[in-house]
């Protein structure tokens, strides 16, 4: 084993913030375009640092999604096209956004994990809306 | 052109029979929305409680979740290839589902259709009675409250709207952000 590719959870004081949510976003992305860099991109358009996901649906072209493993981070691919999203969750902080999803394939079956950035393509259309996070 | 598919920086593209026009993100900004609630008992139909609890509200759209709940009785549609050139995949025959139905997750967009009257687009992802999982395109005007009571979050917000409209890339009629005065 590879003690080095082992992760150590980094330990640091919680944070509490208080505030509010802000301006919502409500957008649609055309086909190709990838869910993170997107949320990424309107979070940027619109001068926001922090956002949450109010609204995600739509589908995919193939769906990667990953998930912490032992030894890092691991792709769980789920073939398409057509995989439709069942709901997005998550935070977007550009450059270090965190983003989950429910998916469906073709077959019905059900899958979830973090959207990796770049590796999932809207298909057909993505409804995406999110909410600008103020703190106090 | 006919549709293909294609290898970009290591992920495939999908090449639509339309042009692809830009902006490749639509988008509208509002400066807040409105929450909403929505408990919707056994037997309700689900589209109906949605829109009786929309009525007489000043919203353009809403998003949101299933929560949590059950279903008696369900529609859905997954996806599947086609013979059409223009419209190689689209949504399949509807599987129908009775009975003891477990939601796990699901997102709904209430948009509006060229009248502007409300059109409801939900995906959601479910257990049957049997353990077996199912997620897709769920029909809300025919999917009935079961087991228990069905949870469902939207934030409605106003002058802006999801509405209906053809799209010439992809030849589907798709939800599109616009500018609009509330209803």
């Amino acid at each position: 084993m590879n003690a080095s590719a082992v992760l150590e959870p980094e330990l640091s004081a919680s944070t509490v913030q208080t505030g509010r949510l802000g301006r919502l976003v409500v957008a649609r992305l055309k086909p190709n375009e990838d869910i993170v860099d997107s949320a990424e991109a309107l979070c940027a358009s619109h001068g926001i640092e922090l956002a949450v996901i109010r609204g995600g649906l739509g589908s995919l072209i193939d769906a990667n999604l990953g998930y912490l493993g032992r030894h890092g981070m691991k792709t769980l691919a789920v073939p398409g096209p057509g995989i439709e999203i069942l709901s997005i969750s998550g935070e977007i902080v550009i450059g270090d956004s965190r983003l989950q999803a429910v998916v469906a394939d073709a077959d019905g079956n059900i899958f979830a994990g973090r959207l990796e950035r770049g590796r999932n393509l809207s298909f057909i259309t993505v409804e995406l809306t999110l909410q600008e996070w103020l703190p106090d | 052109m006919n549709p293909h598919f294609e290898q970009r920086d290591g992920v495939r593209v999908f090449v639509h029979g339309g042009p692809a026009q830009q902006p490749r993100r639509l988008d509208r900004s509002v400066a807040q929305g409105e929450e909403l609630r929505i408990v919707l008992p056994l037997a309700c139909n689900v589209a109906d409680g949605v829109l009786a609890a929309l009525r007489g509200r000043r919203y353009g759209s809403a998003v949101g979740r299933i929560l949590c709940g059950g279903a008696a009785h369900l529609s859905y549609h997954r996806m599947v290839v086609t013979d059409k050139a223009q419209r190689p995949y689209d949504y399949g025959a509807p599987v129908v589902l009775d009975g003891y139905i477990t939601f796990i997750s699901g997102a709904i967009t209430v948009g509006r259709d060229a009248q502007n009257r409300p059109l409801l687009h939900c995906h959601a992802g479910f257990l049957d009675r049997d353990g077996q999982q199912h997620g897709g395109h769920l029909v809300l005007d025919k999917l009935v409250v079961g087991s228990e009571n069905l949870v469902i979050r939207l934030c409605l917000f106003d002058h802006v709207a999801y509405q209906s409209q053809p799209d010439a890339e992809t030849h589907f009629s798709l939800l599109h952000p616009i500018d609009q005065e509330a209803s």
